[in-house]
C-alpha cells in the first residue's frame, strides 16, 4: 500500500504545485491547471481543450472544495506520462456554483487514472486532510498529505 | 436489508464520470445506499469521493444494499444505472 502512495507524489512536480493562484473563472482555473501540466512535458496542449470538454460535459467537483480537472477519454493520446497538478486558489473559484480552493489536474493515458482518483479520493474523505490541503502553503505539505499512510481509518 | 449484486458494465469501471453519475443518481433516490467493492471495502454510495475510492474496474462485481424500506426500486435503479456503460463520450 505504501508503494501506491508513493506513487501519488513521484507524479506530481514541484514546480507543479502552485499555492497562491488566482483565476477569474472556472475555465481560467482549467487551463491554470492544464498549464502544470503541459510545463512539465506531460501533455500535448490540445490536452487542455480536453479538460475543459470534459468539464462541459459532468463536473469534476468532488466536494471539500476540490476539483479534480482531466481530459475525456479521447484525449488520453495526448498524454505523453501520467502526472499530476495541484493548483490553490486562495480565493476560490466558483465551480458551477461550487466553490473550489484546490484544483488537481490530471494526466493518465489508458486506465492510469483510476488508481490515481482513487487514491486521491482516499486523502479527500478524510476532512482533516482535505482541510490540511485547502489551507497548504507549501509543497511539503502537499506532499505530506498525499503520502500520509492510512490504512486504518476504517474504524470512523 | 435489500441487497443486488451487478457487474460494472462501463468498460474503464467507476471511475470519474461514470462514478459521478452513479453517486448523483443515488443521492436523487433519497434512499441511503451502500456500496460495496468485491474486496469488501463499503462507501456510501451517494459520496462521489467514497465511490472513487473504491477504485472499481470494468467487469468487477459490486453490491449495493440498503436498510431502508422502500429500497428496492432505488437499488433497481441503480443496478440499471451501472448496467449500462455510463462511458459513453
Amino acid at each position: 500500500m505504501g508503494d501506491e502512495q508513493k506513487e501519488l507524489t513521484s507524479l506530481l512536480a514541484e514546480r507543479s504545485i502552485r499555492l497562491d493562484a488566482r483565476a477569474s473563472d472556472r475555465d481560467d482555473a482549467i487551463r491554470q491547471a492544464g498549464q502544470a501540466l503541459l510545463d512539465v512535458g506531460a501533455i500535448d496542449p490540445g490536452y487542455i481543450d480536453a479538460m475543459l470538454e470534459r468539464e462541459n460535459s459532468v463536473s469534476t467537483f468532488v466536494g471539500e472544495g476540490v476539483a479534480i480537472p482531466h481530459g475525456t477519454l479521447a484525449g488520453k493520446d495526448l498524454v505523453t506520462e501520467d502526472a499530476l497538478s495541484v493548483i490553490r486558489f486562495p480565493d476560490g473559484v466558483d465551480w458551477g456554483g461550487n466553490e473550489v480552493t484546490v484544483a488537481v489536474g490530471i494526466a493518465a493515458r489508458g486506465n492510469g487514472h483510476i488508481a490515481l482518483l482513487s487514491q486521491l479520493a482516499t486523502v479527500l474523505l478524510d476532512p482533516e486532510r482535505a482541510a490540511a490541503l485547502r489551507n497548504a502553503t507549501t509543497a511539503d505539505q502537499v506532499y505530506g498529505l498525499l503520502t500520509t499512510d492510512d490504512d486504518d481509518d476504517d474504524d470512523q | 436489508m435489500s441487497e443486488r449484486t451487478v457487474k460494472v458494465a462501463s468498460s474503464v469501471g467507476l471511475h470519474a464520470r461514470p462514478a459521478s453519475l452513479f453517486s448523483q443518481a443515488a443521492a436523487a433516490t433519497g434512499v441511503p445506499v451502500t456500496l460495496t467493492s468485491a474486496a469488501g471495502k463499503s462507501v456510501n454510495a451517494a459520496s462521489i469521493l467514497g465511490v472513487l475510492s473504491l477504485g472499481v474496474g470494468g467487469g468487477e462485481e459490486v453490491t449495493l444494499s440498503s436498510d431502508a424500506e422502500n429500497a428496492d426500486a432505488a437499488l433497481d435503479q441503480l443496478v440499471a444505472l451501472l448496467s449500462r456503460d455510463l462511458d459513453q463520450e
